[in-house]
């Protein structure tokens, strides 16, 4: 029985004799590799990690692209190969688009049959609430303003209250100050007193007066 | 199944954001409801402010200031000066609503008494310092600020009849000047106060 140590021969190579395993008879399943199957094994995997690593010969024999593109459908077939995002989400609308029996036509099908893309579709669902939500934050805000914005203070209006009721400056009522008077401020009190006196007794007991008791005082 | 879903979703939604507007409305037509307008008051009902109108503590302060003048004018007529000036003195201590114009005309009416008491006490330091101050609180002039001015010039005529008496014409000749410059003030004051009066008819 051969062995890899026995295996002196050089690598099998391109329309070689040896090489046309696809061609030739099929080995008995139990019979050990031959040095020239496990040469070839060797190249081939180069070959298939070169291929998944994205630099794929630009020649190779008919036979090697044929278990090449056998491999590699293997591979995907396995899961190994991961889709991309975009294109699993054509594949799935395009199967979807076959189930609900608007018609296939492969990704690049015309998607305006009434089938609504999964991600346009997602936010058609949420554009409801989004909009509610807004409208309930712009809702609030402007009733927390209208609550919280101070409000301006009533401001006492002189015209309810008659001018005669009121504190008020006495030069008017005592007009210039001879010199001669000028140390008569006694009598001047009692000028001033009188008249604020009828001012107050017209405010408290008047007829028009606020807690007015109807008679006079 | 899905699109009835939707459309539920967006009927709910809709509600929803009306709901919240009408609240608003509402909400919006109450705050309006609660502004004033310009050029109207809060409450024609609103009772007047202390201090606004003539009120009670208003009359006490003016009753106390009366008494206090009637008893120094008995102390004046049995000659008793020193009692005199200490009555007219407790007016400048009485207690007035804050703020009422009657309470700064009273209280210079009472120093100009004063200053004169105590003219007539030889006390002219103590005097023009009394006129001084009542000058220095006023908050706006007024006939008894005129009046106070005059006090003060017949307080510069009494230095300068001292100091001629103490033979020193040139600092007499300077209490007069300032003499006139106050009664010129008095002057002053009065006209003007005449014309804004008249002017205010």
């Amino acid at each position: 029985m051969a062995t890899d140590d026995e295996d002196t021969s050089p690598p099998p190579r391109f329309g070689d004799e040896r090489f046309d395993l696809l061609g030739g008879p099929v080995p008995d399943p139990d019979a050990e590799p031959t040095a020239a199957e496990r040469a070839h094994a060797r190249t081939f995997a180069e070959l298939v990690d070169k291929t998944m690593a994205g630099r794929t010969p630009p020649a190779m024999s008919a036979d090697d692209r044929a278990l090449l593109e056998v491999a590699t459908v293997i591979r995907a077939a396995s899961g190994g190969l991961p889709l991309a995002a975009g294109k699993r989400r054509e594949l799935v609308e395009d199967v979807l688009r076959q189930a609900v029996g608007v018609g296939a036509g492969g990704a690049g099908a015309n998607l305006s049959g009434g089938v609504t893309p999964i991600a346009r579709g997602r936010a058609r669902r949420w554009a409801p609430w989004l909009i509610a939500g807004a409208s309930t934050l712009v809702a609030a805000a402007a009733i927390a303003m209208l609550w919280l914005r101070p409000l301006p203070r009533p401001v006492p209006v002189a015209e309810a209250v008659p001018a005669r009721w009121t504190s008020r400056a006495t030069d008017p009522l005592i007009g210039p100050i001879p010199r001669d008077r000028a140390g008569d401020a006694g009598a001047r009190i009692d000028y001033i007193f009188a008249d604020r006196l009828d001012g107050y007794r017209e405010r408290r007991f008047g007829p028009g007066a606020s807690g007015s008791r109807g008679g006079k005082p | 199944m899905r699109k009835r879903t939707r459309i539920h979703a967006w009927l709910g939604a809709l509600a929803l954001a009306g709901g919240l507007l009408v609240s608003l409305a509402i909400a919006s037509g109450v705050g309006c409801s609660t502004e004033i307008p310009p050029g109207q008051s809060g409450s024609v009902t609103k009772v007047p402010e202390p201090g606004d109108v003539i009120d009670q503590d208003l009359m006490i302060g003016l009753a106390q200031a009366k008494n206090f003048h009637h008893k120094a004018k008995v102390y004046m007529s049995d000659g008793n000066l020193a009692a005199a000036t200490a009555s007219v003195r407790q007016i400048l201590s009485l207690h007035f609503p804050a703020g009422a114009p009657e309470a700064e005309d009273v209280r210079l009416d009472a120093r100009a008494l004063l200053a004169k008491l105590l003219v007539s006490q030889g006390q002219l330091e103590e005097a023009m310092r009394t006129v001084t101050e009542g000058l220095a609180q006023a908050s706006r002039e007024s006939f008894f600020v005129a009046n106070l001015h005059t006090v003060q010039g017949e307080i510069h005529e009494a230095r300068a009849a001292q100091l001629e008496e103490a033979k020193d014409p040139a600092r007499a000749a300077e209490e007069k000047r300032a003499a006139i410059a106050a009664y010129d003030r008095s002057i002053r004051i009065n006209e003007e106060l005449q014309k804004r009066l008249m002017g205010g008819k």
